[in-house]
Parts: C-alpha cells; sequence; structure tokens
C-alpha cells in the first residue's frame, strides 16, 4: 500500500460565508483513500509585504508557519475567488511573503487550482493568473480536469453550505484522483 | 491637471519608487503629481470586516485621492510574475466601494524591474484587473523598463538612461492628451 499523500487546501477568502472556504472544508468527502487533505495555517494576519520589514525584523511567524506546512506538504490545493478579474490581493500577499523564504516552499511542488465564484466563469480569469506565478514559483501546477464553479449560490445548499452540485462533484473527484496520480508520479511516493 | 500617482513597491530603496520620483521633471506643462496615500496599513481584504465595521479609513483616503485625481499612473514592480498582493489588496478593497473611484478613471501604467521583461506580465494582468472595475486604461506607449540597475545612478536614484527618460516624456505627453479626450 502507497504512502498516504498529505494534501493542504489553501483558501483565498477570508469571509465565514465563503463559497470557497465552504469547497475546500468538504473535499475530505470526495479525496481519494490514499490522499488527506486538510486546512493549511491561517494566512489573514500576515502584514502587506515590505522587503525593509523583512530585512529588518525578519518573516512573521505566520509566513514562516505557512511555509513550512507548505514544504511539509505531498501537494497543495488553492480554493480561491477571484477579485476584479485577478487573483486575491491577501492572497497574493500570502503567496509574496513565503516566496521570500529561503528554502522557497512553491519549488517543485505539485499544486492543482480550484475556484467558486457567483458569476458564469467560475473564477477561470484567476486561475490563469494564479498559473502564471506558479510558473515563476516552479511549482508543479496541474492541468485538467480544472474546477471552475460558476453561480456558486445555486450550487450550495443556503443552510448547510454543502456542495450540492452532481456535477461539480463528479469533476472534484475526478480532479482529486487525478491529482493523487499526478502527485505520485513526480514524487514516486 | 492632477495625477495621482500609486506605487506599488514599498521599500524605500525601491526601482519603482525612483521612477515615481522621476516623473515630474518628465511631465508636460500643467501636469501635476501627487503621490497616492500609503497602502500598507490596509488590511487584508474581508468581506464579513467591510460588513462589520466599514471601509478603513486607509481605504477611504485611498479612495478619495484617486476620485479626486484627473488620473491615475501605477508603477509597480512584478511579485512572481504578476501583480503585488500589496496593490491587488488595495484594488481589491476600493472596488467594493459604492462611487467605485476607478470607474471611468483614465490610468496609465508603468513598471520596473532588474530583468529584461520590465515587469510586463505584471502590467497585462493589471489591464485585465483594471477591466473589471471599468478603468480607461491608456494604451500606449508603454513604459516598461528593464535592467533597472543600469538605468538608475546607484547614489542617488536618479533616473538616468535617455532613452527611457525619452519614452516617459512620450507616455506622460500622450497621457495628458488621452485624459483631455476621455475626461469628464
Amino acid at each position: 500500500m502507497a504512502e498516504k499523500l498529505n494534501v493542504i487546501s489553501i483558501v483565498g477568502s477570508l469571509r465565514k460565508g465563503s463559497f470557497n472556504a465552504a469547497l475546500a472544508r468538504q473535499l475530505p468527502k470526495w479525496q481519494p483513500p490514499g490522499m488527506n487533505i486538510t486546512p493549511a495555517p491561517d494566512w489573514r494576519d500576515l502584514p502587506i509585504y515590505n522587503a525593509d520589514d523583512q530585512n529588518s525584523t525578519g518573516f512573521p511567524a505566520t509566513a514562516t508557519k505557512l511555509g513550512d506546512a507548505i514544504r511539509a506538504a505531498d501537494g497543495v490545493i488553492f480554493v480561491t475567488p477571484e477579485y476584479n478579474y485577478g487573483i486575491p490581493g491577501g492572497l497574493k500577499n500570502a503567496i509574496d511573503w513565503v516566496s521570500r523564504l529561503k528554502d522557497q516552499p512553491f519549488k517543485e511542488k505539485p499544486v492543482a487550482i480550484q475556484s467558486a465564484t457567483g458569476g458564469p466563469m467560475g473564477g477561470a480569469r484567476m486561475q490563469y493568473h494564479l498559473r502564471q506565478a506558479m510558473v515563476f514559483l516552479n511549482a508543479y501546477t496541474f492541468n485538467t480536469p480544472e474546477i471552475f464553479v460558476g453561480m456558486a449560490q445555486t450550487k450550495f445548499d443556503e443552510k448547510t453550505m454543502d456542495f450540492k452540485d452532481e456535477a461539480g462533484i463528479k469533476f472534484i473527484t475526478q480532479q482529486l484522483a487525478a491529482f493523487e496520480g499526478f502527485i505520485r508520479k513526480l514524487t514516486g511516493k | 491637471m492632477n495625477i495621482l500617482v500609486i506605487c506599488g513597491s514599498l521599500r524605500k530603496g525601491s526601482y519603482n519608487a525612483m521612477l515615481v520620483r522621476a516623473l515630474p521633471a518628465l511631465a508636460p506643462d500643467g501636469m501635476h503629481l501627487t503621490d497616492a496615500p500609503r497602502v500598507d496599513t490596509m488590511p487584508h481584504y474581508n468581506y464579513d470586516d467591510q460588513a462589520a465595521t466599514g471601509f478603513p479609513t486607509s481605504v477611504t483616503a485611498f479612495a478619495d485621492a484617486i476620485r479626486a485625481a484627473d488620473g491615475v499612473i501605477i508603477v509597480s514592480p512584478e511579485y512572481n510574475w504578476t501583480i503585488p498582493g500589496t496593490l491587488k489588496n488595495a484594488i481589491d478593497w476600493v472596488s467594493r466601494m459604492k462611487e467605485q473611484p476607478f470607474k471611468d478613471k483614465p490610468v496609465a501604467l508603468q513598471s520596473v524591474s532588474p530583468a529584461l521583461l520590465g515587469g510586463s506580465r505584471m502590467q497585462y494582468h493589471l489591464r485585465q484587473c483594471l477591466t473589471s472595475i471599468d478603468a480607461l486604461i491608456f494604451g500606449r506607449p508603454e513604459v516598461i523598463v528593464t535592467f533597472a540597475p543600469q538605468k538608475f545612478d546607484e547614489a542617488t536614484g536618479d533616473l538616468k538612461d535617455q532613452t527611457t527618460r525619452d519614452m516617459i516624456k512620450l507616455q506622460l505627453a500622450a497621457f495628458a492628451k488621452f485624459i483631455q479626450r476621455v475626461g469628464a
């Protein structure tokens, strides 16, 4: 039996009722038997990135903690909204912080992306921006199936926030299974 | 003509900040440049905070400055091949305001980087984001300053590269015309 893969999910939205946070919470329901998905450490306390601060006082504990968790993980799944056709500034700030760490955590790290939005495009414009940033960080970004949850308000249960879209669940299950194969191919685990 | 200049880097020795300082000498007659309020006191955007306590004063001050300007120039580095989180977080905050400050606002872009692409990957991402908030995005000439260490004086931080200075002059003059054409 192959070793179970440790995958962490990083959520790009901070609000409590976030569709993306709800989706991330439910990923373990659809993970393959060989994968264990847990939430990444919270990034909300990070200050706005400034190289002068980094040089004078070093990395904030939140940045090192997130960096450590990414390094320790076999794979990372971003689950994030799209803000203004791009990556949420908060999430990008977190990526910018950890990108400056010495043993750069995303280097050769398998990464998958999911997004949910209220509009019809499901965050696609954000995903291609995130892919470009991941190229620079030399992550291995998983390709297809891609997960774009459009019209999120019609796909989550209003009260429980359960993701109830059958087609979406099928795609996510397929993505997670394929992501496991991708990670095993790249890491030999 | 009042132009607000937003800098995407916060560090003191930033090449982009050097470029910002070089702009007044290269601006056409009648163009007055002002630095935007700093964005590093803004918290990370969180809708729950906005709903509970409203917009932080750092955000309203930033938005007011944009609204009051005839045009905006964003001068920013590229972080990890795209927009710095710093700058994007500021844009995300003001984009949620009722009287959205970037709407129909003329915006020009500039970037400096030490490498050969000069921040262009960031600029095209920023164009996409500015499309979502309905800014009037200036086209060409583009200001993409490559190989920054060769173009700024190490001791004084002055922009010494004549070709770059000429390009910026052309952009600022054309941006002034653009604002006259499209501005309210």
